[in-house]
């Protein structure tokens, strides 16, 4: 696989240099990122010391296939590995009723902020119920999204449904490691299901809000015990599902090119099926099907002054216990525990859209519900982007 | 009740009136087409005059914009690089793009290879020709074209408008031709690289920029040189659009002498200015009045 992404990034490469007059090329993008970081918490192994990261890079291709579709291609290299980021054709213009379809693999609309890549946020870490209910790298799927324009006049409101191959949602776990054997995970093996009502309004000539409304259904996992208890009997596979609702909005103010004040939130509510309190006999084993609730949510306020610096700060809350050892805390079906994170940032635009430079700060705090301890952690990162050629903007 | 019947109905017959929907991606297009499309023409537009038209933050309002709009008007020469994501927003299938820049004798086009080491150059040549009145004329004759192909019916109708508005723009531009006679050969500072077409029109000289490369922020070493060349040149003004930050050029002004003008490059670019007309009278009146 590692093979066959080189030698496509070479054949673009090879492309771009001998063809990059031509009108019919796509456009080719290349965005850099360099994060170093220092680790204050104590009893941190590295406490203090200047972990530099390895490079990450995104190649973007991206242009027009015909005149009314489009297609992307984003291969990144993260953690030393090259894998495909993002791989997807949409149907811009032409279908009945004006729908959009997209298809591929891309970073699923639920929310605001999932869309934009991360290189565009304006702090460093990825809001931590998208770790924990999204993935490492975000809600990123396989599947198919189609997208309504809804015929209000006044303001732009838009419906999307879709249905992808489920590989992103949270994982779920039983809560004793020993118990693992008794649920199967079936994630990616069943669709799911995505659904988006986003309405945008202009608040005044300077002011602009986006807020959103957002759904996933799916199945998970299935159980694989008896439920009668029984071992001699085989094991039943009970279908286990999950619900996830979002809330979200933004707010910008941009008075002028130089000055803009960004709000913006999102929320999650995780419904799902679990299994809990396993429990050994003779010859038995049982557990008990539950559905539980679990939540996240994030603010952040960002200001941009004088065109090239921002500062801002992120309020993170999510149930589950974030970077936990073992992993059955740290994951969608936790909701006793919670891990809560403040965020500080400093931003540095010395020329708007090819550089930026950002000095950040994490500060974590870990509740147990049982009342165990941990400490909290602080992070101080500085990360440098580049972006080098003509990725589009992002829409508000 | 009846009085909400009877205001629906007069919204709804006044969007029903118009024969074309039109949309311009800048104020001073807006203004043409509003004087040439007259009320056989509903329009809007996407930047504000006090906008930089070279950044546009791409927002679900101006896709709704466009989502009936049959003619987009657009200055081109890669100035609305914003507008295709735009128009994709709007997944409006039937709209023409017209591009205003195509008759337009274009000045500043690159020759050899471009990179970004030069700045934000545009690779088609300077797209800010409607600094230049003379070229509005041609702008004027484009938009013309482009309401009689799209409503025929009504081609006599844009024809009267056209030609009253050629009448009045030619009007002015004697007058305005008059008033910067006084100031030709005078070498000016200009902020942004918008200004070469309103430089040869009224021969003005360019002395520099306060901006490093188009588009680059100014710093301390480029302004060093700019403070060497007006006081070297004997350069009197500093003309910059008004939605740039005016930190670098009062500085530059309080070690020279030289005097900043900050004047609108967009229709209701400022109180009071309504019209290109109004925008031009406004630009050169600073100009003569200050040199």
């Amino acid at each position: 696989m590692k093979k066959y992404i080189l030698s496509f990034v070479a054949v673009i490469a090879l492309l771009s240099s001998t063809y990059s007059q031509s009108n019919v090329n796509p456009d080719i993008s290349l965005i850099g990122t360099f994060n170093t970081f220092t680790d204050l918490t104590k009893d941190s192994p590295n406490k203090g010391k200047l972990i530099f990261e390895t490079p990450e890079m995104e190649l973007f291709v991206d242009g027009y296939l015909n005149p009314y579709a489009k297609a992307t291609g984003n291969i990144s290299y993260e953690g030393g590995e090259f894998s495909v980021e993002e791989l997807y054709a949409e149907i811009v213009r032409g279908l009945p009723l004006d729908i959009q379809i997209k298809a591929g693999k891309y970073l699923v609309g639920f929310g605001q902020l999932n869309i934009v890549h991360a290189h565009a946020w304006p702090f460093i870490d990825r809001p931590l119920f998208h770790q924990v209910y999204f993935g490492p790298d975000g809600f990123n799927d396989i599947g198919a999204n189609f997208s309504f324009i809804l015929p209000t006049t006044s303001f732009y409101s838009n419906l999307d449904i879709g249905i992808f191959k489920g590989d992103a949602i949270g994982k779920n776990e039983v809560s004793n490691p020993n118990d693992a054997q008794s649920i199967i995970d079936h994630r990616g093996r069943s669709p799911i299901f995505i659904g988006r009502l986003g309405t945008f309004f202009q608040v005044s000539d300077y002011g602009n809000l986006g807020v959103g409304l957002d759904a996933s259904y799916g199945l998970h996992s299935k159980t694989n015990f008896n439920l009668t208890g029984d071992f001699t009997k085989p094991p039943v596979t009970e279908n286990l599902y999950y619900t996830y609702l979002g809330l979200d909005f933004k707010y910008k103010y941009r008075p002028d090119d130089y000055t803009a004040l960004t709000i913006q939130g999102e929320g999650i509510l995780n419904h799902r099926d679990v299994l809990r309190n396993g429990f050994y006999g003779v010859n038995s084993f049982t557990q008990n099907m539950e559905k539980i609730n679990t939540y996240g949510a994030f603010i952040y306020i960002d200001y941009l002054f004088d065109k090239m610096y921002s500062f801002g700060a992120k309020y993170d809350y999510t149930n589950g216990i974030l970077g936990d050892t073992p992993a059955y805390n740290t994951l969608s079906n936790d909701d006793q525990n919670n891990t809560q994170g403040i965020s500080g940032w400093f931003g540095y635009y010395p020329i708007e859209h090819t550089l930026a430079f950002r000095l950040g700060v994490q500060h974590l705090i870990y509740n147990y519900a049982n009342g165990a301890s941990r400490d909290p952690s602080t992070i101080f990162t500085l990360q440098m982007i580049f972006s080098l050629g003509p990725h589009k903007a992002h829409p508000f | 009740m009846k009085k909400l019947i009877i205001l629906f109905l007069m919204i709804t017959s006044s969007i029903a009136f118009a024969d074309v929907k039109a949309v311009a991606t800048t104020t001073v297009i807006y203004d043409l087409v509003k004087n040439i499309g007259g009320d056989k023409v509903d329009v809007d537009y996407l930047c504000r005059g006090n906008q930089d038209p070279h950044f546009l933050e791409v927002m679900p309002s101006y896709m709704l914009k466009l989502r009936n709009a049959d003619l987009v008007f657009k200055i081109g020469l890669d100035l609305e690089k914003w507008l295709p994501q735009l128009i994709d927003g709007s997944r409006n299938t039937n709209v023409q793009i017209i591009d205003l820049s195509q008759a337009i004798d274009k000045k500043e086009v690159p020759t050899t290879k471009m990179d970004a080491r030069y700045g934000d150059v545009h690779p088609y040549g300077n797209p800010h020709y409607y600094l230049d009145p003379v070229d509005v004329k041609i702008m004027a004759q484009e938009v013309f074209n482009a309401l009689a192909t799209q409503d025929p019916e009504n081609t006599d109708y844009y024809k009267k408008t056209y030609d009253d508005y050629i009448k009045k723009l030619s009007s002015k531009i004697d007058e305005w031709n008059r008033k910067m006679a006084k100031v030709k050969g005078e070498p000016i500072v200009f902020f942004h690289s918008s200004w070469i077409y309103f430089a040869d029109q009224y021969g003005i000289k360019i002395a520099g920029y306060v901006e490093p490369k188009p588009g680059i922020p100014p710093t301390p070493s480029h302004n060093a040189d700019v403070i060497n060349l007006i006081k070297k040149g004997g350069v009197k003004l500093i003309v910059m659009e008004n939605y740039y930050s005016d930190s670098a050029p009062n500085q530059i002004s309080r070690l020279t002498g030289a005097k900043v003008i900050k004047v609108p490059v967009g229709v209701f670019g400022m109180d009071g200015v309504d019209s290109y007309f109004k925008m031009m009278d406004y630009i050169i009146n600073q100009i003569v009045n200050n040199s």
